[in-house]
């Protein structure tokens, strides 16, 4: 308990401190205003640039057909639904269209594992892997392979793994239950599950991020804590894991976006079968597989799977500073 | 700061809205030089890989090197995603001068008029025979828009070993009650051996189930309508289907039925497997003898002309006489023999007899295939793959109904009933 | 002294029994798939031989007729190529870009994050059209140039969020210390900060590459010449309309991942390596 205490106000008064640093050196030091203006316009050049070349002109189609009719019929000018009938897309899409909700949910159950479950695996084998013993650097090349094979392949392979006839998942089952014979990738329930366990453990990149910054702490911050006796991940937890909250954030963003945009598992393992649609999936069904060609209200989709995404970094964002809040509403209430 | 914010902001937008405007098809016609008609395929295979892929390229350079008229050039460029290609220059209000498709000639590209219709052609040189069944199955609202020069002409394979096994024979596969009757006899055989390669195949054997009845026919040869999806005869078919590829099992059920067909072409574990008169060239030495093809139950063949060559309308004339042209080669007799003998695809071109042709040719492969395709030919009923008229997305819908109904868990009703609310509302 | 915080012996009971754990589990993990894939690869026909039973004898035709007759090279090259300038293309742009944000203040800040965030869930459907159009615009149709093009813009929010989030590690008082040196913006940066960011921008390259090397959608659409065309074109060859040879299509998957691992196993050490090395002192 007394530990905690002290690691606290060792972080708190870092923190402070660096916002203080912070103030003086954007007012202080910075040389003439049009040079700090020119710096800062001819660095974002480049990005603003990319961006406004190649995705300004999506987004805005996005969400301007997200209310027109748009479909094969009329490819070629899209037709404003008008006020009265302005959301008929989405009308379509919400009452309709038989797949959205399940999609919906799908994609953001994947965000949210990518969240709670990836993040913390990483972690724990990012810790795992900062240890010193002998081999632990090959482990750490072999952990990131899975992650340099494309989704493409990797749902290729899955395929196989968990066909019923040539795979490897019925004969763990019938250890079980020895009269199982069914197709788990048909089943609706496991079939999503299935899905998950095809992607949700290659976390190699993001281990090797969150290992990154790791060893990036330094090694008083960790002596202070081995004078009170805290070692392993007893210290890992008190003293590792607040020191990379940052990037432990990023990486969550990574993962939760990762998984609510999840496409080549859908398309290779099931098509959507046994309920295990996702966002993107519907998508590409009513703009390309559709006869139809089903433009505008692909992008109704399409604008609102912008709006969910956006919405799971801000929850990102929230979760990681909930703590910070918390603490801060202690400190002023002593 | 804020002015050259703005102003850049304005300056990369005008950048990149320039980018974006209507762009013209990707010219490699250089300036005033001989003009270029370029062909997308799918052959793009390796000879190693796929040999007829080769023979395929072969076929369209022997038309670049004879062909009379040097101010055009042909040239043929194989694409892989001829789809994506096609889609995106039709957003952009263009199309390929000449492609020949994997999908349906898109409906967004023929009502801004970018695809020439063929039939006046057809109908001025009398191609109607050479063109086969592309002339009836093709033709929407009078006019033709894909020619395909091979047919996908499916029926049943059998192996009469294993239906010898449970004591049946070709005929029990006769009616589709006895269809399901010998199937459920293999699968409770127990010895790794199954019936049937479902999934992708069930969704072929329910459209030929809908063929054997007047009512089914009536659906499978217009596009779906909410009528047709509540109809007694679609709810028959399906169930019938769900039915019979859940007593098969899920084990053997595939959403692409390449990864089943060892099983039955190599080393015979299943008695039947629902694919085209192409399979003959699967089946392995030893099973050779005891692989035959059948029609479906009741009499009942697929054969499909698919969608294949379509030609880019407001093209010069002399690039459009070169393309009609080669349309005219394709569909020769001369050329329609070797893709018989050596692509091994099934000929439009209805003057051809297959038998004669396969006997000079003495292949047993060969043989065996002509006899396929003049057992898909001569069926009572010659239906058509529904899922080019009904759509990709519906076929897809059904297909993992069907697949998901394989489990025994699944109960057939209520699937059914979903899959309906899920069709009624694709073709809304 | 340094060593001492991370040698496992030292540490107590039950941090060892799970740190075990946890190697064993990302072994089991990484290891499950890539076994299998090069099992198969060497099987002669992996169906009939499921699983992870050992080949009946080893089946090298896969690998042999993937270098003999798809030209591998050629391939590699042009993958090799266009991944690799589009990774320097995007992180130099983003590196700048995310210096910016992270540690200058201006208006319209949030603007660029949001903005940045929003290229995250664009959907490809949507992109295409527009981004073909461009392609054909620039004239540079069916050429490299135009997959460098693409690749270069695509998943900058990914580099981004990297790239920022390992600035915002830096210490102020480094690059205060360069400016009362008297360097000026740009020379901060490219002295100063560059150089000390680095394993992060490496680690945003790496997750460029691995992407661009692996990307196919874009490529199969603005390249149709087989000769200019990526490491992914490799596996369609081996799926006809009539059957897939999936001894040749693992043999394929094993090659492909070949070189990004070798560039992995030669450049770690610029990653974990330089971080551990206290390059970054909070």
């Amino acid at each position: 308990m007394k530990l905690k205490e002290e690691v606290k106000i060792l972080l708190f008064f870092k923190e402070d401190e660096m916002k203080q640093i912070e103030k003086r050196s954007n007012r202080g030091i910075s040389g003439p205003e049009w040079k700090r203006r020119g710096f800062i316009f001819v660095f974002l050049f480049p990005t603003l640039l990319a961006f406004c070349t190649f995705y300004l002109y999506p987004l805005l189609t996005v969400f301007f057909t997200s209310f027109a009719k748009w479909d094969y019929s009329n490819l070629t000018s899209p037709e404003f639904w008008g006020w009265t009938n302005l959301f008929n897309n989405y009308q379509y899409i919400f009452e309709t269209y038989p797949y959205f909700w399940e999609a919906l949910r799908n994609s953001v159950t994947w965000a949210l594992l990518g969240i709670f479950v990836q993040i913390p695996i990483s972690t724990l084998i990012a810790l795992a892997f900062s240890r010193k013993m002998r081999g632990i650097k090959l482990i750490r090349n072999i952990y990131i392979i899975p992650c340099m094979i494309s989704s493409a392949a990797l749902g290729i392979i899955f395929l196989q793994l968990y066909s019923p006839t040539y795979g490897i998942i019925n004969p763990i089952i019938h250890l079980f239950n020895p009269s199982f014979s069914e197709n788990i990738l048909l089943m609706k329930g496991p079939a999503f599950w299935a899905m998950t366990g095809a992607y949700i453990f290659f976390t190699g990149t993001t281990t090797l991020m969150i290992l990154g910054n790791i060893m990036a702490v330094p090694e008083e911050v960790r002596e202070a804590a081995l004078l009170d006796g805290a070692s392993g991940f007893v210290q890992d937890f008190y003293i590792t894991i607040p020191m990379i909250k940052n990037t432990l954030k990023t990486v969550s963003i990574l993962s939760a976006t990762a998984g609510f945009l999840l496409y080549n598992e859908v398309y290779f393992l099931t098509k959507g079968a046994a309920g295990t649609y996702s966002i993107s999936y519907v998508i590409r069904e009513l703009a390309i597989t559709s006869p139809r060609a089903q433009f505008g209200r692909a992008n109704s989709v399409a604008f609102l799977q912008i709006i969910a995404g956006m919405l799971i970094i801000v929850f990102v964002n929230l979760i990681y500073e909930l703590p910070e809040i918390c603490s801060k509403l202690r400190r002023d209430r002593t | 700061m804020k002015r050259i914010t703005a102003m850049s902001l304005a300056l990369v937008t005008a950048l990149g809205l320039a980018g974006c405007g209507n762009a013209e098809k990707p010219s490699s016609e250089a300036e005033g030089q001989a003009e270029v008609l370029e062909f997308y395929h799918g052959y793009y295979h390796e000879e190693s890989e796929w040999p007829a892929a080769k023979v395929m390229r072969d076929i369209y350079d022997d038309f670049a090197k004879n062909y009379p008229d040097s101010s055009v050039t042909f040239k043929p460029i194989p694409v892989e995603n001829r789809d994506d290609v096609v889609n995106a220059q039709v957003a952009g209000g263009s199309f390929p001068d000449m492609i020949d498709m994997y999908s349906p000639a898109p409906k967004s590209a023929i009502s801004q008029g970018l695809v020439l219709d063929l039939k006046p052609y057809i109908d001025e040189n009398n191609l109607q025979d050479a063109i086969g069944i592309n002339y009836t199955q093709n033709q929407r609202d009078g006019a033709i828009y894909n020619i395909h020069e091979q047919v996908e002409a499916r029926g049943l394979w059998t192996n009469v070993d294993i239906l010898k096994s449970v004591g049946a024979t070709v005929d029990d596969l006769s009616t589709w009650k006895g269809f399901a009757d010998t199937m459920a006899k293999v699968s409770a055989l127990g010895n790794g051996t199954y019936g049937y390669a479902a999934g992708q195949g069930s969704l072929k054997m329910m459209y030929a189930y809908l063929a054997s009845s007047e009512e089914g026919r009536a659906i499978t040869d217009v596009p779906l309508d909410e009528a047709a999806i509540n109809s007694k005869a679609f709810e028959e078919a399906f169930k019938a289907l769900a039915k019979m590829d859940q007593t098969n099992g899920a084990e053997y059920t595939t959403a692409d039925v390449g990864n089943l067909m060892a099983d039955f072409n190599q080393h015979g574990k299943a008695a039947v497997i629902s694919n085209g008169a192409w399979n003959a060239s699967g089946i392995s030495q030893e099973l050779a003898d005891v692989v035959q093809p059948i029609l479906f139950p009741e009499n009942v063949s697929l054969s499909t002309a698919g969608n294949g060559l379509a030609v880019a309308s407001g093209m010069s004339e002399a690039k459009t006489k070169m393309a009609l042209e080669f349309i005219k080669y394709m569909t020769s007799p001369e050329i329609q023999e070797r893709i018989f003998l050596e692509v091994q695809g099934v000929p439009s071109n209805t003057t051809l007899d297959l038998k004669a042709l396969a006997e000079k040719n003495g292949d047993p492969v060969i043989i065996k295939m002509a006899e396929a395709c003049s057992m898909i030919q001569n069926a009572d009923i010659v239906s058509s793959d529904a899922s080019y008229k009904w759509g990709t997305d519906v076929g897809n819908a059904i297909t993992n109904a069907l697949m998901e109904c394989a489990n025994k868990s699944t109960d057939i009703d209520a699937r059914f009933a979903q899959l309906q609310k899920e069709l009624i509302a694709l073709i809304g | 002294m340094k060593q001492k915080f991370r040698t496992l012996n030292q540490l107590p009971l039950g941090t060892r029994i799970i740190t075990y754990f946890c190697l064993g589990w990302a072994l089991l993990v990484s290891l499950t798939p890539i076994v299998w894939l090069f099992l198969s690869s060497l099987k002669e026909d992996p169906l009939a031989r499921p699983g992870f039973q050992l080949p009946e004898s080893i089946h090298l035709e896969g690998y042999i007729s993937t270098f003999r007759d798809l030209h591998v090279m050629r391939y590699f090259g042009n993958s090799m190529l266009i991944s690799i300038v589009s990774v320097v293309i995007s992180i130099v742009m983003i590196s700048m870009s995310a210096y910016v944000v992270a540690r200058m203040e201006f208006k319209g800040k949030r603007l660029v994050n949001v903005m940045l965030a929003t290229t995250l869930f664009i959907p490809a459907t949507a992109l295409t059209y527009p981004v073909y159009n461009l392609v054909n615009q620039l004239g540079i149709y069916n050429t490299r140039a135009a997959l460098i093009l693409i690749y270069s813009c695509s998943g900058i929010a990914v580099s981004f969020f990297v790239i920022k989030n390992y600035y915002d590690h830096i210490p102020k008082e480094m690059e205060d210390a360069a400016r009362i040196d008297g360097c000026g913006y740009f020379q901060t940066f490219w002295h100063v900060i560059f150089p000390m960011a680095r394993p992060g921008i490496m680690t945003a390259g790496v997750l460029a590459f691995l992407n661009n090397w692996n990307e196919y959608y874009w490529a199969s659409l603005v390249i149709i010449d087989r000769d200019k065309l990526t490491v992914p074109a490799l596996l369609s060859t081996f799926t006809t309309a009539f059957r897939t040879n999936y001894n040749g299509l693992f043999s394929a998957m094993v090659i492909i991942i070949l070189p990004p691992i070798l560039l992995y196993c030669i450049f770690n050490k610029f990653f974990i390596e330089a971080l551990s090395g206290g390059a970054v002192k909070g």
